[in-house]
């Protein structure tokens, strides 16, 4: 790298916030720091714009971590990062705020980031589908997710090039917030929660499931092919079919309480031939069981079809209103500690029946003819359960074990033994 | 990178009656009101609950206007004190029904107490409280005895075991004794 350019890079900075800098000025001071003093160019670089920002009274123009007009592949950058980087983009979104002019998604052969362009950026709009070099972005995490920000110091030129991209997919245990491809197949289709939303459900690989939405967009009318010639401005997207295994590029990754998401109204989405045996992510807690939350016991569940919500005591449905006619059931919902964390678990009829050593026919029978009713179930069943020990196995979903299986804890001898020998061996 | 509005419930910490009895640091971690205070257990670690299992020996109701239960409950090392107030009537309740001597099961808040005569004392207050069995105790007893040699091995490296090395002045392997002795009482 050359000083010329070092400096050309400077003065553009400046001159963006409206100083007239003196280019030999600047070579100056960069020559003398670079070759009296031995600093480094990037070091160099990023001294004398903090200095000439200072006397200048410019805010803004200093560069934090790393200054580099070097290439980098977008799967190696950082939040903290200057970058220049080429890519593809490969989906524009809606910007939320007219302080935003242009948000998306820019693609390379070895990851996608999203990006944001500020309209004071003055920068000139990029058009999907097309490839750009961005040279000196700042990337930043917003709401946990990296993100390139390209303001008014950022150079963006259209590149006459149009390779391929071929996304390498992400196993869906491996997915972090930002941007993924999977392959994945539809294994739950929800009903929508909001009226905004397209679809929601579950898809899961070999690896595990998440949660998945497609969002109803503006101006969305039914819509034509998309697949993997996506139309210019994507409108309205098809939903995915249940079974169905699908290739999904370059979806958005949301958290949310600690939980993911895949969202696909950035992503392009082809059907695959092939199946998926979907992993269940089964886990396994070893703990005790140190309380027994209110709702467990006996409930009562609408009967209305492919409702199933629990109902006050008073019958009533959050959604269905009063239902006399409701289903009894059985659950607990418990806490399991294992002395470094509380696991919240969930199990069902056939586990709690197992536990407690009561059948929901009998616990009905008691509930009915009992004076405290349902709440001598809860009691009988707390009773059996709280402070034992057991090894519970299920998935996890929404911070909460989903058991599948639940076996009391046994006495080992050879434990005692192990942990004897442990205390004794060095404290004699 | 952690959710910061998820909230995780506090596990509870295994710990022997002898080591509990020992406590005598305790702190708030926060400026809020409503911060949690933890203990500092001299074998290195926070705890703002838990979980023990030992026999029930003797049960009393005390107060007239607020009623509350006092109990004992003794594992292999020694005596932790329990009670239950109607700030927590369920427990209060759960407490009430038990006839001791039993094995029981005591999920709590530790609490620090100093007496007229300056002595400090460390009760549990509980939440919950359940009869369990004698598979149940010794579970427990190897339970404890593991998770305090995993404080044991790792003090020293962590900052709430700096803490408690200059707090207590901890000398782990008193403690090793500790575990080896309680393992000693577990019959095969």
């Amino acid at each position: 790298m050359n000083l010329s350019e070092v400096t050309e890079r400077i003065s553009r900075k400046l001159e963006a916030k409206g100083a007239q800098p003196d280019r030999q000025k600047i070579e100056s001071r960069l020559r003398r720091l670079a070759e009296e003093f031995g600093v480094n160019i990037d070091e160099a670089e990023r001294t004398v714009t903090a200095d000439l920002a200072r006397e200048y009274n410019l805010t803004g123009v200093g560069n934090v971590g790393n200054a580099s007009t070097e290439l980098r592949p977008i799967s190696e950058i950082v939040p903290g990062d200057w970058v220049t980087i080429e890519g593809k983009i490969v989906a524009l979104t809606p910007a939320l705020s007219p302080s935003i002019a242009q948000s998306g998604i820019v693609a390379d052969s070895s990851g996608a980031i999203r990006f944001v362009t500020w309209t004071r950026a003055n920068a000139p709009a990029m058009e999907y589908g097309h490839w750009y070099r961005i040279e000196s972005a700042v990337v930043d995490e917003y709401k946990g997710t990296p993100n390139l920000k390209i303001h008014s110091g950022t150079t963006i030129s259209r590149m006459e090039k149009d390779a391929p991209l071929l996304p390498s997919v992400t196993p869906v245990a491996e997915l972090k917030p930002g941007v993924g491809s999977v392959r994945a197949k539809v294994i739950q289709d929800w009903e929508v929660s909001h009226e905004r939303m397209l679809q929601t459900g579950l898809l899961g690989d070999e690896t595990g499931t998440i949660k998945f939405v497609i969002w109803k967009e503006d101006g969305a009318g039914p819509s034509g092919g998309t697949g993997p010639a996506a139309p210019k401005e994507p409108l309205g997207k098809d939903k995915l079919e249940l079974d169905a295994v699908y290739n999904i590029f370059y979806a958005t990754v949301d958290e949310y309480n600690g939980r993911l998401s895949l969202a696909l109204n950035t992503a392009m989405y082809i059907t695959d031939e092939g199946d998926i045996e979907v992993g269940r992510n089964e886990s396994e807690i070893q703990g005790a069981l140190v309380h027994v939350a209110p709702g467990s016991g006996l409930i009562k569940r609408c009967p209305v079809e492919g409702c199933n919500r629990t109902l006050s005591r008073q019958n009533y449905c959050p959604v269905h209103e009063i239902q006399p006619n409701f289903r009894y059931d059985l659950r607990l919902k418990a806490v399991l500690d294992d002395g470094i964390r509380a696991h919240n678990v969930l199990m069902q009829r056939e586990i709690v029946e197992k536990l407690a050593g009561i059948t929901l026919d009998e616990a009905v029978a008691i509930a009915e003819t009992n004076p405290l009713g349902m709440d001598e179930i809860f009691y009988r069943i707390r009773n059996a359960v709280l402070g034992r020990y057991y090894t519970c196995a299920g998935s996890e979903f929404g911070g909460r074990l989903l058991v599948n299986s639940c076996t009391p804890i046994t006495f080992k001898p050879e434990e005692l033994a192990a942990l004897l020998n442990r205390a004794g061996g060095e404290a004699a | 990178m952690k959710p910061q509005s998820a909230f995780e419930r506090e596990p509870a910490r295994r710990v022997f009656a002898s080591e509990l009895r020992e406590t005598r640091y305790q702190f708030k971690d926060g400026e809020d009101e409503k911060s949690p205070t933890y203990v500092i257990l001299p074998s290195g670690i926070r705890s703002n609950r838990i979980f023990i299992v030992g026999t029930l020996t003797e049960k009393q109701r005390q107060g007239d206007q607020n009623i509350f239960y006092r109990g004992r409950v003794v594992d292999p090392t020694g005596t932790f004190f329990i009670m239950a107030g109607s700030y927590q009537p369920e427990a209060m309740q759960q407490l009430a029904r038990i006839e001791p001597p039993a094995f029981v099961a005591v999920v709590g808040k530790p609490n620090l107490y100093t007496t007229q005569d300056g002595n400090c004392l460390v009760s549990v207050r509980v939440e919950s409280i359940s009869v369990v069995d004698r598979d149940t105790r010794d579970l427990w007893v190897l339970d404890t005895a593991r998770e305090t040699l995993d404080r044991l091995d790792a003090f020293g490296t962590t900052e709430d075991s700096r803490k408690a090395q200059e707090e207590y002045g901890t000398q782990p392997d008193v403690y090793r004794k500790i575990v080896y002795d309680a393992l000693t009482q577990v019959q095969l």
